[in-house]
């Protein structure tokens, strides 16, 4: 892996559903892209812009048409290569407990049944909910049912977590504060996060780096960096100048 | 949301069950009806008694479990396995599913004429109707089940590296089971009543050969008794089954 090449790198991935004679509009068109390790990038565009296909690109569960993806110099080529990935909602296991999900997500084979579950426990811990480890999905609110989520993607011990509208679904007020939480899990964990949100504020919040995608077809559109010092306060001015900037570009 | 019942709903259910049987008692008694063809409930019972040893209903009663145990048993475990396989593999989805819904709309007790022909009027005959009973029911809430399972629990399973027969076996058939659980309490249901009618038909031992031999005998008074023990039991299994349902996946899935 050459030094100026980025820890994910998309090479010219192109993506359209059905086959090229069937005409269906183009999802993705020439998307280059190249992430830093540990690197927090949101990716940001209308509904259609094919944000998600993007991100299930990377995480190896569809296929790009054409188009490559390169986790630390290796191409991906299915799911399980590094790559955790939080979804939008209902994605756990309604027939586990959140330590039953979580340890599905811890499958390392190496170690005992006792040091699997001490680490799922630590990994509850880290997201606040050690005390609600022995309920049911259904038991649980949408915000803890996503801290189980981003608790079991963690237990892949993955280098790169993917997170598709993960809050979306979820009250301002619980949002915030998983915000703030994910941001202090990427700090205690290092990892490097592509975070698909249609919230410009959520994208402000949290990134690093905003990358804004056009729809039809899906083209990255502008790519902004985000010096702003953390932690970020929504109401500075710097932050509506930043949140204009992207609102401008979005509007275009 | 609560469906705990109240003392109050238990008390509507004993009013609602005691209107009939009450007037019911009381037109046998004073020869209103005749308590020859419509014997009261507490009359039935106790000349009932007289005709019937114990040791007899008993012996019918294991009979007709014993038959319904087992068909239901093997036409479930049936309807189960090609459930699933039908589910999950296209191919033997396409295979099997225009087979299974020709014949899943065939009642049961269509299949009594064939069933004697091919098996004789002996037990593999009502092993056979049994069979069917839980069958049809159990195959295709398998396949509903196995079918409508979340694709997102899926490709979550698939970030973890999961493929082929482990996602069979770990996502798919737990995803499945609430279908499943509501197929064979149908199956149960059904395998039931197939039982009862199998035994009217030929049989030497069983409640629906009791009902049907007291009727030769004129004795309404077993015929009553019979009826209403056949759906005692069946309420009982039935509910047996809800309670092991429950107790299986009631904690994480309403049931």
């Amino acid at each position: 892996m050459s030094t100026d090449a980025g820890f994910i790198e998309l090479n010219d991935i192109n993506m359209r559903f059905g086959l090229p004679a069937e005409a269906l509009p183009v999802v993705l068109q020439g998307i280059d892209l190249s992430i830093a390790q540990n690197e927090f990038v949101s990716i940001v565009g209308r509904s259609g812009c094919g944000k998600t296909t993007l991100l299930n690109i990377v995480a190896g569960l569809v296929e790009a048409t054409t188009g490559t993806v390169t986790i630390a110099g290796n191409q991906v080529r299915g799911p399980g290569q590094g790559q955790g990935v939080v979804f939008q909602q209902h994605a756990l296991f309604p027939w586990l407990t959140a330590m039953g999900n979580v340890e599905f997500g811890c499958r390392k084979a190496d170690i005992s049944k006792s040091e699997k579950r001490e680490v799922c426990r630590q990994l509850l811990d880290l997201v606040g909910l050690s005390h609600a480890a022995d309920k049911y999905p259904r038991e649980l609110s949408g915000g803890m049912q996503q801290r189980v989520a981003i608790a079991r993607a963690l237990a892949l011990d993955p280098e790169i977590l993917l997170m598709d509208e993960p809050f979306g679904a979820l009250d301002e007020l619980t949002r915030i504060e998983l915000q703030q939480e994910l941001l202090r899990v990427w700090d205690a964990r290092k990892k490097t996060v592509i975070f698909v949100t249609h919230s410009i504020t959520e994208a402000l919040i949290l990134s690093d780096r905003v990358i804004l995608l056009s729809p039809h077809p899906g083209r990255v559109f502008k790519d902004y960096q985000i010096t702003l010092p953390r932690p970020r306060i929504r109401t500075d001015p710097a932050f509506n100048a930043m949140y204009q900037e992207i609102w401008e570009g979005l509007s275009a | 949301m609560s469906n705990r019942i109240s003392a109050k709903d238990v008390l509507l259910g004993g009013i609602g069950t005691l209107a009939v049987l009450v007037p019911w008692e009381i037109a046998a008694r004073s020869g209103i009806v005749d308590p020859s063809i419509f014997p009261s409930p507490i009359l039935a019972i106790s000349s009932a008694a007289e005709k019937l040893s114990a040791t007899e209903v008993l012996d019918h009663m294991g009979w007709s479990l014993f038959r319904v145990f087992s068909g239901f048993l093997l036409g479930a475990l049936a309807g189960i396995t090609i459930g699933i396989v039908a589910g999950w593999y296209r191919t033997a989805g396409y295979l099997l599913r225009p087979m299974i819904e020709l014949l899943r709309p065939i009642p049961p007790l269509a299949w009594i004429p064939l069933a004697i022909i091919w098996f004789g009027l002996g037990e593999p005959s009502k092993f056979f109707l049994i069979f069917l009973g839980a069958f049809f029911p159990v195959v295709t809430a398998t396949y509903q089940g196995v079918t409508n399972v979340d694709p997102i629990l899926i490709r979550a399973a698939q970030t973890f590296g999961l493929k082929g027969i482990d996602l069979l076996v770990r996502i798919v058939i737990p995803g499945a089971a609430p279908d499943l659980a509501t197929g064979i309490r149908i199956g149960w249901g059904l395998s039931f009543g197939v039982l009862v009618a199998a035994e009217l038909i030929a049989a030497d031992k069983g409640l629906g050969y009791m009902i049907m031999h007291a009727r030769l005998l004129g004795y309404v008074d077993v015929i009553v008794v019979g009826i209403v023990l056949i759906g005692i039991l069946n309420l009982l299994t039935d509910g047996m089954i809800a309670w092991l349902i429950k107790k299986g996946i009631g904690r994480w899935h309403e049931v």
